[in-house]
């Protein structure tokens, strides 16, 4: 078991338990005998409050029997603050606390556990629980696409482990022009379409580990075996050109341009919108670091922003 | 009276959740998606040949899911923005048809007919994105097939209407309906958020010069349909001739001549579309 939950998380879990039961704690605390979960034990909600606040766990437990504070209050401050209310939380109640129907709705917890609190049912409940969140907690909420941290773990990951492989950034040219023209809800669409057309293309290379993320605005990143990245963007462009003119009133369409306003306030053309990707490639383990990857990305990616048209951009030096 | 059957029969075509085409196409189709290697290009070109098949991927890919609604009308674009593991799944869940056979068979030859001179109207014409028009011309009629499955007493009525009093399908649909598949076709183009060229070529093929914004694809599926009934492919219902509408040729700044070049275009490639039996492989064992 203990392997199994070294491969669900990417490092050691931070989990507060809120609790004046010490069988409660000493249960936990016997659950991850490999550390996997580190447990740190609250017998007093209050005070545990502004620990809380201060290093946000990963997870935090809170038992109905604190005899300072609801549990329920605890829970509800937590989400009741956005920046908190990603951290999920279990609740562990008793079977009577039940009777009467929960308003899930207003008590945003993320589960419950009942007592008699089964040992296994706990760890998987933890597991599930701690799982869910960091799928919901980084997802881009227009594409439901992983987010900059799981962009930056994968990454990261990849070139510790010394694999070769490929990370494409692209981004929209003239993305903002469209947007000042139509709004941001036809800008939306651009870029659940962008989003739709990079994961398909990418999935289509069948038998392959590949990824897709969700930088955030216009800007999505794809990671692929060196071996196929050009393959690869040349097919993202090419599915895209075809598909971006539909998303244009049918005159800017038949015009190939849009009239808006620039960034200094004069009136411009802009072409229709494209497609600019900058290929990074990691051979031989060179890159040290995320941020270097980030780094040369931007340095092409200018580069493929001088051609108005689609295009890609290979960053040679590694070959 | 009249007003209470249009509303039942509407919640009746807008409830439709199963429906199903016929097995060659779709038998294809399934055979394509087993090997993931296969292409969406080659998906496509086989899909396009089939009105329902071509109609659930672009319901679906207009659908508020994906948040785009309203502006795929291409089916090679509807099948990159689904994806491989929607499509298989949309095919994996299309049933055929067990009865009425023989009728659809002749509604989906009248229809990827339509689709094929539609598109050559389209060329002729020199507008822009004929495969465009194509789809519309696939689409025409989907409103009969959609009245089939839901109303099928009703769907019967006319048949028997055409045969005993001699009238063309959508005159009889509208002496026993008190409206037409026309009608049918825009309220389910409406209700699944296909882009307005096609839901007004669709709503409009019979009157093209009453489409609000997209004459010029009503009235090329109209001479489409013109042209198709003239050589006498397939069967949209009853063997009537179209009465070819002046208004539509003029919306496409066509004269009747030019059609004569339409026509041969169709007796060219008709190879290519009659090549596609509809019936089951193994109909003719």
């Amino acid at each position: 078991m203990t392997s199994m939950a070294l491969t669900l998380f990417p490092r050691t879990q931070r989990a507060f338990l809120l609790t004046p039961d010490p069988e409660l704690a000493a249960l936990f605390q016997s659950l991850w005998p490999g550390g996997e979960v580190e447990w740190t034990v609250f017998e007093r909600g209050r005070r545990a409050m502004e620990v809380i606040f201060n290093e946000p766990p990963d997870l935090l437990v809170v038992d109905n029997r604190l005899e300072d504070i609801a549990s329920t209050e605890v829970a509800t401050i937590v989400k009741s603050e956005n920046v908190y209310r990603q951290l999920p939380v279990i609740l562990c109640l008793d079977e009577a606390d039940l009777r009467q129907p929960w308003n899930w709705n207003e008590m945003e917890a993320d589960d419950f556990l009942v007592r008699p609190v089964s040992p296994v049912q706990a760890r998987e409940r933890v597991h599930l629980t701690l799982c869910r969140a960091s799928r919901a907690m980084d997802a881009n909420p227009l594409t439901k696409l992983p987010g900059n941290t799981s962009i930056i773990q994968r990454i990261q990951d990849l070139i510790d482990r010394k694999d070769d492989f490929a990370l494409s950034y692209c981004d929209l040219d003239y993305f903002k022009s469209f947007n000042d023209k139509y709004g941001f809800s036809r800008g939306d669409e651009v870029l659940m379409m962008t989003a739709r057309v990079i994961v398909n293309t990418i999935r289509g290379f069948t038998g392959i580990r590949t990824f897709v993320g969700h930088v955030g605005g216009d800007d999505f990143v794809f990671i692929t075996p060196a071996s196929i990245a050009e393959e690869a963007c040349r097919r993202v462009v090419d599915a895209f050109d075809g598909i971006v003119p539909h998303f244009y009133d049918e005159d800017d369409r038949d015009r190939g341009s849009i009239v808006s306003t620039d960034r200094q306030g004069e009136v411009r053309t802009f072409p229709l919108m494209a497609l600019s990707i900058a290929v990074v490639f990691n051979t031989g383990g060179r890159l040290k670091h995320f941020g270097e990857a980030s780094a040369i990305a931007m340095g092409l990616k200018k580069k493929a922003k001088e051609n108005p048209k689609s295009c890609y951009v290979l960053d040679r030096r590694s070959e | 009276m009249e007003e209470d059957l249009k509303t039942s029969a509407k919640g009746q075509i807008l409830s439709i959740r199963d429906l199903p085409t016929l097995p060659r196409v779709l038998d294809e189709v399934s055979r394509l998606v087993q090997d993931p290697n296969t292409s969406i290009e080659a998906i496509s070109k086989v899909i396009s040949r089939d009105q329902v098949l071509s109609a659930k991927v672009l319901k679906m890919v207009n659908s508020p899911v994906y948040g785009f609604s309203g502006r795929i009308s291409s089916v090679q674009h509807a099948l990159v923005l689904l994806g491989f593991n929607v499509i298989r799944g949309v095919i994996i869940s299309t049933s055929v048809f067990d009865m009425m056979v023989k009728t659809m068979e002749g509604l989906w030859e009248h229809s990827v007919g339509c689709s094929l001179a539609t598109g050559l109207v389209a060329r002729k014409a020199g507008l822009k994105d004929p495969d465009e028009y194509s789809v519309c011309g696939l689409l025409h009629d989907l409103g009969k097939v959609v009245a089939a499955v839901q109303l099928p007493e009703l769907h019967k009525a006319v048949g028997e209407t055409v045969r005993t009093m001699d009238m063309r399908w959508l005159e009889a649909e509208k002496a026993v309906l008190g409206f037409g598949h026309d009608r049918i076709n825009a309220w389910l183009a409406q209700h699944w958020r296909l882009p307005v060229t096609i839901k007004e070529a669709m709503s409009y093929h019979h009157a093209p010069d009453r489409a609000q914004h997209y004459q010029q694809h009503a009235a090329a599926v109209h001479i489409g349909d013109f042209v198709v009934r003239v050589f006498e492919y397939g069967n949209g219902g009853d063997d009537q001739a179209v009465p070819l509408s002046p208004a539509a040729l003029k919306i496409l700044g066509l004269q009747l001549a030019d059609l004569d070049s339409v026509m041969d275009g169709f007796a060219e490639n008709l190879s290519e579309v009659s090549g596609v039996n509809f019936a089951p492989e193994d109909a003719g064992k």
